[in-house]
């Protein structure tokens, strides 16, 4: 375009422009706290509207009372004085969502903080929304791959599910969250990964290792660091799964991981003393249960007159010391449909994923699993659960009839099968080779030490021997031909190995 | 409870109304014993700027604050009082950001009409 153009172009757009008088409604700042304030006037101010204090510094009403309006501030409080004057923007607050989100860094206001420049998208979602009700709701029936054998064969996730993943800290939540979103590559889902709290050290190190597997093509990260203000820690989950429900409205499925709930409910708490509301059990408000189920509540997989589309919830939960009966942890493990169990001891004994697979539980995923690994599941949860109740009485006894010894070696092995280590998500297919042979006692004379390296060459072994039978179990065919053609495999290799 | 000045004005304005000269001395020495019983003196000069409010908007008198660069002729200045209702009472503020035109606050709304703000609009307009 010439200069004459770009001219005529300005004073077209600015003798189109029509003078207009603003009217601004307006309230003064009477006190300002650690992230909070509280605001004279703002007669018609909403609740979580966003006003605007100088300097572009933006706020959220929540307290509406009689003369005063308690406000939470997104950002830099410290430089907002008594006496400013604060706008109202008639907006509630909302993110910008859409395809442009995916495979970028934001902050919990949907800013870019990657430094890869402006998020372009023409729509904006409210971070607060009515989750969708029954008549919109279906049964959850598709499975989610974790990639992860202890959990895709035991504690089976569905689409549109949320699984509760709890245990102390370092004890690999985060790592069992990034390895399910590592696996969604090519499975058509979205991802979003919300941190909480975390240390932004930590993050980039997520980041880096998400490029690294090629897994930021589907996934968004929305971060509220540790030295963010508590307000970004307690609207970050929402603004989440506000982005999570675009594509779910447009017919997609998306995999949503909190990390973590109890950081939120911190900040929440934090929030809620400062604007002097009444503290209950360990100082949370008494709301703290709504701000937990109607965040999870927005997990939903819809009907095909809805689109069809899922917004599966992966909320992870750090409790103290192994303290499940804590406020937080009861609460959220009330909302979810299950829990995923990590444990220090398991941890440090070297079973990892640090499993507790005695009381994690799935309560809907098992109607989405597929019928290999449901055939193949059943008798391993049955060989584990007689190998814990045989485990702690055989360290007592020296001499063990046939069939206890049996148990016992067979036990060691499925514990030992199910190690796995980061990120090494692995086919749902191959799973349930690798878990038939065991079950079916292939794998009964190897040495427990050798298990790991036994499973590989065997995966070796059928993958380039049994393509087409791999095919099969993959789209969830299973009767007795593929039956037979496992049980010759795994002759075969029994043979040669 | 805690009551606020608000409620302390408004409570006495509805006391006060339509009385004499000598009943408005005896309810105010009750009004200000009431307040030195319940240790609540400090507050007074705030019940005073409240009660002034109360009274103002009781009668009808507006109040308004009239912002602008340079400072306004009489003449402007009646004017916009006269579009806003028959009873006003006006500040004036000078504010040079303002560049041009006027700026007028109505309790907590704010009728915006300067040069800044236009030329923030217009450069809203051009940048979307």
């Amino acid at each position: 375009m010439s200069t004459n153009q770009v001219i005529e172009e300005l004073k077209k757009h600015i003798s189109a422009f029509q003078k207009t008088v603003e009217v601004e409604e307006v309230g003064n700042v009477i006190e300002v706290g650690d992230g909070i304030a509280r605001i004279n006037g703002l007669t018609k101010c909403q609740s979580q509207e966003m006003l605007e204090f100088p300097g572009g510094i933006m706020g959220v009403a929540l307290n509406l009372e009689e003369e005063t309006v308690g406000v939470m501030i997104l950002g830099d409080y410290e430089k907002i004085k008594e006496g400013d004057t604060v706008k109202r923007t008639g907006r509630i607050l909302s993110v910008p969502v859409g395809e442009q989100v995916i495979g970028r860094v934001l902050n919990a206001l949907g800013q870019p903080i990657d430094g890869k420049g402006e998020v372009n998208t023409k729509d904006f979602y409210p971070v607060e929304k009515v989750a969708p009700g029954v008549m919109s709701r279906q049964p959850v029936s598709e499975p989610v791959q974790t990639g992860i054998k202890a959990i895709d064969a035991m504690i089976p996730i569905g689409r549109g599910q949320r699984e509760l993943i709890i245990g102390d800290r370092q004890t690999g939540k985060t790592a069992i969250a990034i390895d399910a979103i590592i696996n969604q590559k090519g499975k058509n889902m979205k991802c979003i990964y919300v941190a909480i709290g975390q240390k932004e050290s930590k993050v980039a190190r997520l980041v880096a290792k998400l490029e690294e597997n090629g897994a930021m093509e589907y996934t968004t990260i929305i971060v509220a660091g540790a030295s963010d203000p508590a307000a970004m820690s307690f609207i970050a989950p929402y603004a989440g799964v506000s982005m999570a429900e675009y594509f779910a409205d447009k017919g997609q499925d998306v995999l949503i991981v909190y990390d973590d709930l109890t950081k939120q409910a911190w900040a929440y708490r934090e929030i809620s003393l400062l604007l002097r509301r009444p503290p209950g059990r360990e100082a949370y408000p008494g709301d703290v249960f709504y701000l937990h189920s109607r965040l999870l509540e927005r997990a939903c997989n819809l009907n095909k007159e809805h689109g069809g589309g899922s917004i599966t919830a992966l909320p992870i939960i750090e409790t103290q010391a192994g303290d499940v009966t804590a406020y937080i942890p009861t609460n959220v493990i009330s909302i979810t449909d299950g829990q995923i169990f990590l444990e220090t001891d398991l941890f440090y004994k070297g079973i990892r994923p640090a499993l507790n697979i005695g009381i994690s539980v799935s309560r809907v995923g098992g109607a989405a699993q597929t019928k290999p690994m449901k055939k193949v599941s059943g008798k391993i949860k049955l060989a584990l659960a007689q190998y814990r109740e045989l485990e702690a009485f055989a360290q007592f006894a020296s001499d063990l009839d046939v069939e206890t010894k049996k148990q016992l070696d067979r036990g060691a092995r499925v514990v030992e099968l199910m190690k796995q280590p980061q990120y090494s998500p692995m086919e749902i297919e191959d799973q349930v080779v690798a878990i038939f042979a065991v079950d079916n006692g292939y794998f009964d004379d190897v040495a427990i030490v050798d298990m790991t390296e036994m499973e590989k060459k065997f995966l070796d072994f059928v993958k380039v021997s049994r393509q087409s039978l791999l095919g099969k179990i993959r789209k969830g065919e299973w009767d007795d031909n593929i039956i037979a053609d496992l049980k010759e495999a795994c002759e075969d290799f029994v043979k040669i190995k | 409870m805690k009551i606020s000045n608000r409620q302390f004005a408004e409570a006495l304005y509805e006391l006060t109304i339509g009385l004499v000269e000598k009943d408005l001395d005896t309810t105010l020495e009750a009004f200000v014993k009431f307040l030195s019983k319940n240790r609540r003196l400090k507050q007074g000069n705030n019940i005073i700027v409240e009660f002034e409010k109360i009274a103002k908007k009781k009668q009808g008198i507006i109040e308004i604050e009239i912002t602008s660069a340079r400072k306004l002729d009489k003449d402007i200045v009646e004017k916009i009082k006269e579009s806003f209702a028959k009873q006003v009472e006006a500040v004036e503020k000078i504010d040079e950001s303002l560049i041009g035109g006027v700026r007028v606050k109505l309790e907590d709304r704010i009728l915006d009409a300067s040069v800044r703000m236009q030329l923030i609009n217009l450069k809203k307009s051009l940048t979307t």
